[in-house]
């Protein structure tokens, strides 16, 4: 530990004393939080897993059934959308925001007037709460007093149900994306300013063209940034619920429906172990996302 | 990459730029102009533009409507989970970042995978832990459930900021003979007064926007937070889309107020990587 040379206590007794003495201090200052995430999250998450094997009901305590709910559950047709459909949803936006991202923040990254400008302006639909850009999303979809639909009309295509079965899933994609390709633009833009200016001019002056510049000192450069925000955004995204409760509620006729809706309609029909099941179907996923999340951010910290 | 742009590539960015701007402000300004409108308005005469301009939705809002209640609901909960969450996690952090004790990293680890655990894996649990604790219904069941994810983002948020402080500053005091309590209160945060601004904002929009917890942990109606408030505005039978719009811009306006103003620090918090999106 660097501590300075007049804290170093004279005899080797007192040394290890003072070191206990910062142990217990410092589980002491980690506590609150500990607790807290023992109740909050590690008990639940095993709690969570643990009804997912029995046929609890609100009121029930249940009895263990095995893998029945996840055999169950297999066969719901809902269960199987959702599979398909958190699967569409989330490979979309994240490809689109990642295309998108990385172009506006190149960009932005040139010699453009007023950057601060512009980056506060992209800044605005993530700084807007989830649940109000995807209310205005609903409401410009809307077949009646609807935004689009009024353009749709204005130019000779006519009323276009932009909430049908067909179209559900893209306006919802196109919502998502709207709300979350700030983030990857800002933390892109960052990375992109943080590769040094030197790297550029001395591949120019060994004849380096655009595209091997970019190939050879951007990409390296900006991936360890870009790898923990693809992580991290596409747990976020595949767990969100606003974006598909809020505009379609699943619907129309499932045609939307992903895991974190199915698990919320499963809650209310009160029958808590088929309703855990859905979420747990998905931990392999996420345990495997959050392990590689957890090495990337412990590594990025250093 | 910063190079001059021939005047064609010039015209290119900028076109692409005020399309990007068109795409950000026309939903917003689409929803500022149906909170000024009356229903009739928004369903006889649909339009973009906004003839005749009112505030009546406002007024119906926020008095028939009672969504003060839901205002002051979304205050206490969204304010008691920063406060508490800001303290318990400036402590955790300090402990992590300036002491060294053994299982540290795993303290360390448990706090990432907290963050990375998202509210929709474990709100089924949850609710049946919440209803034996009888917080069911409560908001201060709430305030404690959205620890959930306030607890490690300002940990986390924390770590980062207290890591770019150098130690000598504490050590500095404790040779003059403060605690460790003392350096960590009277000369570390002081010093690390900007990240913390940064880090109550994030853990106050994150519990002021949250709906899924709040939707299911709450069932009166004089408890409801804004988001579910609003929510239950859309899954009635008759919407009413002057009067969501105006909820949606009430409920906006707060938060958006409070990242402009710390923008600087919100900007350097997303350089991070490191806040939920």
């Amino acid at each position: 530990m660097a501590r300075p040379a007049t804290l170093q206590p004279p005899a080797r007794a007192s040394r290890i004393s003072l070191s206990k003495r910062t142990s217990l201090l410092g589980y002491a200052l980690v506590a609150p939080v500990v607790i807290c995430l023992l109740i909050l999250v590690v008990y639940p998450f095993i709690f969570g897993v643990a009804i997912s094997f029995t046929n609890r009901e609100i009121g029930t305590e249940g009895q263990f059934v095995g893998l029945a709910n996840f055999i169950y559950l297999s066969k719901v047709p809902s269960f199987q959308k959702a599979i398909v459909n958190t699967i569409v949803l989330v490979g979309a936006v994240q490809t689109m925001k990642l295309v998108f991202g990385l172009g506006i923040a190149l960009l932005l990254n040139q010699a453009i007037r007023a950057r601060q400008f512009w980056r506060g302006l992209i800044l605005l639909p993530w700084a807007m709460p989830a649940f109000v850009a995807y209310l205005t999303w609903k409401l410009l979809y809307l077949p009646q007093g609807g935004a689009f639909n009024i353009i749709a009309v204005g130019l000779g295509f006519g009323n276009i149900d932009f909430l049908s079965r067909e179209l559900a899933m893209p306006s919802v994609i196109l919502a998502s994306f709207w709300r979350g390709f700030p983030f990857w633009v800002i933390s892109f833009l960052a990375a992109l300013q943080s590769v040094p200016q030197e790297q550029y001019e001395a591949a120019a002056i060994d004849g380096a063209n655009a595209w091997q510049r970019f190939r050879h000192i951007t990409i390296p450069g900006i991936l360890p940034v870009v790898l923990v925000v693809v992580l991290l955004s596409t747990i976020w995204t595949t767990n969100s619920f606003e974006n598909v409760w809020l505009i379609t509620q699943g619907g129309p006729s499932d045609a939307t429906m992903t895991f974190p809706v199915l698990a919320y309609f499963g809650l209310q029909t009160l029958r808590i172990g088929e309703a855990a099941a859905v979420s747990v179907a998905m931990l392999p996923v996420f345990v495997m996302m959050a392990f590689v999340g957890v090495k990337l951010l412990e590594r990025n910290q250093e | 990459m910063l190079h001059k742009l021939s005047p064609s590539q010039k015209v290119l960015a900028y076109a692409c730029l005020i399309l990007l701007a068109i795409l950000i402000l026309f939903p917003i300004y689409y929803m500022l102009t149906v909170s000024l409108k009356t229903n009739r308005d928004i369903y006889r005469v649909p339009s973009l533009l906004l003839p005749n301009p009112t505030l009546m939705n406002y007024v119906e809002l926020l008095g028939r409507r009672g969504f003060a209640v839901n205002l002051r609901n979304s205050l206490i909960v969204a304010g008691s989970a920063t406060a508490i969450s800001v303290f318990i996690s400036c402590l955790a952090a300090y402990s992590l970042v300036r002491l060294r004790y053994r299982g540290r990293t795993w303290i360390g680890r448990l706090i990432l995978f907290s963050y990375l655990t998202p509210a929709s894996l474990l709100f089924i649990p949850l609710a049946v832990i919440i209803n034996r604790l009888q917080m069911g219904n409560t908001l201060q069941g709430l305030i404690f459930t959205y620890l959930t994810f306030s607890a490690p983002l300002s940990t986390w948020l924390l770590m980062g900021f207290f890591r770019n402080v150098p130690v000598d500053l504490e050590e500095q005091a404790m040779v003059d003979g403060a605690t460790r309590l003392q350096a960590l209160f009277r000369v570390l945060l002081p010093v690390a007064a900007p990240g913390l601004v940064a880090v109550s904002v994030f853990t106050f929009t994150g519990a002021w926007n949250e709906l899924l917890l709040a939707l299911i942990f709450t069932t009166s109606p004089e408890i409801r937070t804004v988001p579910v408030a609003l929510q239950y505005l859309i899954t009635g039978d008759v919407f009413r889309w002057g009067l969501i719009m105006a909820g949606s811009v009430v409920a906006a306006v707060p938060v958006m107020t409070l990242y402009y103003l710390s923008q600087r620090f919100v900007v350097q918090g997303l350089a991070a990587g490191a806040v939920k999106a």
